[in-house]
């Protein structure tokens, strides 16, 4: 960005020198098109710059690749693995997911700063030079799209904005393919031109010079992901909350001290006439319990999450009757799977399944109370699921029937 | 090592295209996909070398430089909440004022570039 100066006329010192004599050959057209193209006289568009951001930016990817992967999983479970999804440690998604949007924040500064360091080779003369040439600049520009293809669209479907026609979620998921294998594909690639670039004593970088513009460059690439991370990850990691400047939530906004993303009304369950409500128990022996008589049952605490996969996340005190308790007066083992129903209108999480790990954690309520008050309409009054370790989708609201399967 | 990275490589991108071929409409995420590369490489960047032409001779430039590139950057990731057209599903989504903090944090980046600048414009002239 500093002494970076762009003219159509011959290029000085640089990585490239687009105006030098063409290969043997070219007819005049070629010659003078590829004259047009910008030259690169400024510093730091050189192969150690790209080693450093490159690294960091592979760091913030495989973090964001691993941590999505696994929340993909967690949250559309195949069936062999609902069963073996673990129920500890309770925080565990909540990390998980926190990791995920954090790391893909960090990496829009570093994808910025690496993609401009290396944007010369673009106008790179000639454009292919043979098949293997032309296969690595494919793979290169599938890099580009799929990785501002993906931090595009995750950071505006953590602000609940959609302006594109495709659905989400499995776009994101078979992108993030595609993105991961043009990630490996380049590293293998450039794993010799990575090596002899690695360290600040290498020949190579040596070679190059620059050293001091080169540091006070990182240095502003450095203090920019600080600044992106600590205005938004208050979101999930509550202590910095009083700086959370830009993230699409805050710890302190939503009714009871916590956020919400389906509002009762949304959900056409603002109307419980408790007169009638009736909590289904279905198992060997079914049962219905009115909501004095759940309150009547032995009442538990449990301190957990409600952790979004849109990032955000807020730890909040539940008091409620065990799942395992239920499951166990219905005449089935504490370790069944379960399905748990709302009486929420439609929606594409009304029925919820759960396996046996979290149905036996005595830390998975059938919550009755938030923070020492009756749940809010809007947190799934008069019953809620709440469960270590899951998706928030899954925490179960306005809840009908729980059934041992 | 390279050719195990490498096949990798190639696996994953081949199930990320076959996974892409199942979704309703490939042909909308292939749109939407060189979309991408244009902005990037015809708007953006132009706009950064832009703006770093501009920058090279100023004085302090590593620091003017860094904190535009702080600026960029808070910028960038807070676009979305900035301009997010239609109403939010509640009151707990994009519940901040963002437009002033983004401002604020603007005014802030722009008072250190401007002493950044003249302190280093008064060393100059002292030498």
């Amino acid at each position: 960005m500093n002494s970076m100066q762009e003219s159509a006329a011959e290029g000085g010192r640089g990585n490239l020198r687009p105006g030098a004599t063409g290969p043997e050959g070219e007819t005049l057209i070629v010659q003078r098109l590829h004259r047009l193209l910008p030259a690169f006289k400024g510093r730091l568009h050189d192969k150690r710059t790209a080693t450093v951001v490159g690294r960091w930016l592979g760091g913030a990817v495989l973090v964001c690749f691993v941590t999505g992967t696994v929340s993909h999983y967690v949250q559309h479970p195949s069936s062999w693995l609902i069963d073996i999804l673990p129920s500890r440690p309770s925080w565990g998604y909540r990390l998980n997911q926190g990791l995920h949007v954090a790391s893909g924040i960090a990496a829009i500064p570093l994808l910025f700063a690496k993609l401009w360091t290396v944007f010369p080779r673009l106008f790179e003369w000639p454009a292919v030079r043979n098949v293997w040439h032309g296969l690595e600049r494919i793979s290169v520009a599938a890099l580009v799209a799929t990785g501002v293809f993906q931090l595009f669209t995750g950071l505006l479907n953590t602000a609940q904005w959609y302006p594109w026609p495709f659905s989400f979620v499995p776009v994101h998921f078979a992108v993030s393919w595609l993105f991961i294998g043009a990630l490996l594909l380049h590293i293998a690639v450039k794993l010799p031109v990575i090596s002899s670039h690695w360290r600040r004593e290498s020949a190579a970088t040596l070679e190059i010079g620059d050293g001091a513009d080169r540091r006070s460059f990182l240095y502003g690439v450095a203090v920019a992901v600080g600044a992106v991370t600590l205005t938004t990850a208050g979101q999930s990691f509550t202590p910095l909350r009083s700086l959370d400047l830009f993230a699409p939530r805050h710890p302190n906004y939503g009714p009871q001290g916590l956020p919400v993303n389906k509002t009762a009304v949304a959900a056409g369950a603002d109307q419980v006439d408790l007169a009638t409500w009736k909590l289904e128990v279905g198992g060997p022996q079914p049962f219905t319990l009115s909501l004095d008589e759940l309150r009547a049952l032995p009442q538990y605490e449990a301190e957990l999450p409600i952790a979004c996969v849109e990032g955000w996340s807020k730890s909040a005190k539940w008091r409620g009757v065990r799942v395992r308790d239920l499951l166990e007066q219905a005449g089935a083992p504490a370790s069944s799977r379960v399905r748990v129903t709302s009486f929420q209108r439609g929606g594409a999480y009304r029925v919820m399944e759960m396996g046996r790990n979290y149905a036996e954690d005595p830390l998975t309520l059938l919550a009755l109370e938030l923070n020492g008050e009756p749940l809010h309409p809007d947190h799934g009054f008069p019953a809620r699921i709440i469960a270590p370790n899951r998706p928030g989708v899954w925490q179960t609201k306005w809840v009908a029937k729980v059934e041992a399967l | 090592m390279r050719t195990v990275l490498g096949t990798l490589g190639v696996a994953g991108m081949a199930l990320g295209v076959w996974r892409l071929l199942e979704v309703r409409d490939p042909l909308d995420v292939a749109v939407w996909l060189g979309g991408a590369v244009v902005l990037h490489d015809g708007i953006i960047v132009p706009v950064v070398l832009g703006i770093g032409l501009l920058v090279g001779g100023v004085r302090a430039r590593g620091t003017v430089r860094g904190a535009l590139i702080v600026a960029g950057s808070v910028t960038a990731v807070a676009l979305p909440v900035l301009l997010r057209p239609g109403a939010a599903a509640n009151p707990s989504v994009v519940p901040l004022n963002y437009l002033r903090n983004w401002l604020w944090m603007m005014a802030l980046l722009g008072v250190f570039i401007a002493g950044a600048t003249a302190v280093g414009w008064a060393r100059a002239r002292r030498r």
